[in-house]
């Protein structure tokens, strides 16, 4: 498995240089090598992941280390589908080097696989609730960086003082659609996910709010980016300041993920 | 064979010496055709623009000077004094004739490093020299690879990325904002020429509608009209202003003719959509403050030159990446012409000494007496086996000078078993 995820750490470094090259240099025939890769790499990750399945018998999203793997491989698919609609390359060179960065890390993590995880895997809410989460956490980190590229250009405009990176990124209104549309995506999944949450839960053992650190966090990030959309929609926060609270929101999801994990609570895993 | 490029530009000389030496296309045709003269010429191309004039050629290796004197020959024609245009002349050979050309088609030898009208010029000039039936092997190959590396030049590099016009800002600062200019309304406000000019650039990145408010309604319909566009209410601007994505303003105004509160406004009800202002009049006619205003840009004529010298430094720059292309295709564009050289030059040589030994075969076949077809064809296959056993030797020492561009040792080849090229 380790010489598998290996192979992928390499095709995504591969991906990750040349993503970064062709963000540098402006060389097209770079970006078509990292997309190569890429596609190599997201394909290998994807046997790793239902080949982990398979070996330990539980959904590969339980230890930290399957969750890291896991969290590389949805940003991967979600920057693939940004590639997709909007051709925004320069996300890559951002989201490519942090997905080898989580995919290293996963790959040095070593850990003991608990009876605590299969027991975890009898219901199929456990994959529903996690996947979901995790796609929605991609989602608004393609918010933030799509967010960021706005503040960074926004803020060139207004001083009326272009950098290299004014001429390397997507337009204004690009990374504001990219932004919006990843933030209504990642607000739905993040309801679903947090409603199989509640109620897998409530099947354990009667209760639908356990009032950990985690859940916390996740209801104050839910409010966060349903203002953010309610407000985008309402076309009163446009730009810069709705760019602000997509930098803001994922500082919450940041201490979702990693914070409750060290406050501690009912939530087990990453 | 040798590449000469002789010619004056921009840098080298004054516009009084380069209109001297200008060509019409009808005088480049007919130049071609004297200069080219099949023996020291072989071939010919003039460029001849506004900013330079060049013949390049290929002639015969080894007689620089002469054929460097022809073309400054029929540089001067009747009319022009030598010694008025010789200390401006400047003569490339070979590599560095390939550079020069290289360069000029990419745009790095332009007044403004990067714009692109250069290359339809020599594409031009490429074409009046096919018609006149001058360009010939090489200088095909030659300026097929020039716009090769124009190409790479252009992909490969920002060199033409950034405007360096300040009537093109409008259209690059659109793209920046709204990604594409398609379907987005401009309002023009005043009817100076350089808004004008803006506005063109705009219609042709696809602003679908022209808005042009003038104080007097006259002259706003006339340019309108020229755009097709809508001449509106001058003292009505404050309701268009919600509608223009665009905004561009020249008027003669000795004060704000758009204020911060009619900005406002119109941010308001265009529901806080992004628009940028471009105020090209002085005393400033966009009150600077709309700039503070979130998803409203504006720009003034001191800050459009700043962005305009700022592009051409990054082009600049970016001229330098461009430089180690030219120099990477040089040496492709030497090698693919030697391996164009030498593949005729064996070709032919093989051939004359395949048909010797076919020759010598048939005049002593009657000696032979009945053979049957496979000892004939035995025959044949050991002859040709033999004259290529033999001539394999001269053959590589063929392609070793051609290789070494040996164009002296060449020469004597060429003399020796007559090859014609």
């Amino acid at each position: 498995m380790r010489s598998l995820l290996l192979a992928v750490l390499a095709a995504y470094v591969v991906a990750a240089i040349h993503a970064v090259l062709a963000f540098i240099n402006k060389r097209r025939a770079l970006l078509r090598v990292s997309e190569y890769a890429m596609a190599v790499g997201f394909v290998l990750h994807t046997t790793a992941l239902i080949a982990d399945w398979a070996l330990y018998g539980h959904y590969p999203l339980f230890h930290l280390r399957e969750t890291l793997s896991f969290l590389a491989w949805t940003l991967v698919a979600s920057y693939s589908l940004i590639l997709y609609r909007y051709q925004a390359r320069a996300l890559g060179s951002v989201t490519l080097p942090l997905v080898s960065l989580l995919v290293f890390v996963a790959i040095v993590t070593r850990e003991e696989p608990s009876a605590e995880a299969a027991s975890m895997s009898t219901t199929w809410l456990f994959p529903v609730h996690t996947t979901l989460l995790l796609f929605a956490y991609a989602a608004f980190f393609v918010v933030f960086l799509a967010s960021i590229m706005y503040l960074l250009q926004e803020r060139e405009l207004k001083l009326k003082k272009f950098s290299g990176i004014y001429h390397r990124l997507p337009s204004l209104t690009t990374v504001n659609e990219i932004a919006t549309s990843s933030a209504a995506i990642g607000v739905t999944l993040l309801t679903v996910g947090i409603a199989t949450g509640m109620l897998w839960s409530s099947a354990r053992n009667g209760r639908v709010w356990q009032n950990d650190p985690k859940e916390v966090f996740a209801a104050l990030t839910w409010t966060l980016y349903i203002l953010l959309i309610l407000y985008r929609s309402s076309a009163r926060w446009r730009g810069r300041r709705a760019a602000w609270m997509g930098v803001a929101g994922f500082a919450l999801v940041l201490c979702t993920f990693f914070g409750a994990r060290l406050m501690g609570g009912y939530h087990v895993f990453g | 064979m040798s590449i000469i490029l002789v010619g004056v530009n921009h840098k080298s000389a004054p516009i009084a010496v380069r209109e001297r030496l200008a060509f019409s296309e009808d005088a480049c045709a007919a130049t071609l055709r004297e200069l080219v003269d099949g023996e020291l010429i072989r071939e010919g191309l003039i460029v001849s623009t506004c900013n330079r004039v060049e013949v390049l050629t290929e002639t015969t290796s080894g007689r620089f000077d002469d054929s460097a004197e022809r073309v400054i020959q029929f540089l001067s024609r009747s009319d022009v004094p030598r010694d008025f245009f010789e200390s401006n002349l400047y003569k490339h050979v070979d590599d560095s004739a390939v550079r020069h050309l290289f360069r000029v088609a990419s745009s790095l030898d332009s007044l403004v490093v990067g714009e692109p009208q250069v290359l339809g010029q020599v594409r031009r000039a490429y074409s009046i020299a096919l018609d006149a039936g001058t360009a010939g092997r090489v200088l095909n190959r030659l300026v097929h690879h020039a716009f090769r590396v124009a190409k790479r030049v252009r992909t490969e590099t920002g060199i033409g990325a950034n405007a360096v016009s300040i009537s093109y800002m409008a259209v690059e600062l659109g793209k920046k904002i709204f990604d594409s200019l398609k379907g987005q309304t401009a309002l023009l406000v005043g009817a100076g020429e350089m808004a004008e000019l803006s506005a063109r650039h705009l219609v042709n990145a696809g602003v679908s509608r022209v808005m042009v408010a003038n104080r007097t309604d006259g002259s706003a319909r006339q340019l309108a009209e020229s755009f097709g566009g809508e001449a509106v209410s001058f003292t009505r601007l404050a309701e268009y202003l919600a509608e223009a994505d665009v905004v561009i303003c020249s008027t003669g105004a000795d004060e704000y003719v758009i204020t911060e509160t009619m900005a406002r406004k119109a941010l308001h009800k265009r529901r806080n959509r992004p628009s940028f202002f471009i105020d090209i009049s002085v005393p400033r006619n966009i009150d600077p403050a709309i700039g503070k205003i979130p998803n409203m840009f504006v720009f003034d004529i001191d800050d459009l030159e700043s962005v305009v010298s700022s592009n051409i430094r990054e082009r600049e720059r970016e001229a330098e990446r461009a430089e180690l292309i030219v120099e990477s295709e040089i040496m492709q564009f030497q090698q693919s012409l030697r391996a164009l050289d030498a593949g005729p030059a064996i070709g032919t040589f093989r051939q004359t000494l395949q048909d010797v030994a076919k020759l010598e075969f048939q005049r002593r076949r009657a000696q032979l007496g009945e053979l049957t077809p496979e000892q004939e064809q035995a025959i044949e296959a050991l002859l040709q086996a033999t004259v290529n056993k033999i001539s394999h030797p001269v053959l590589s020492q063929l392609r070793l000078n051609y290789d070494a561009t040996d164009a002296d040792k060449i020469e004597a080849w060429r003399d020796l078993f007559g090859l014609e090229e």
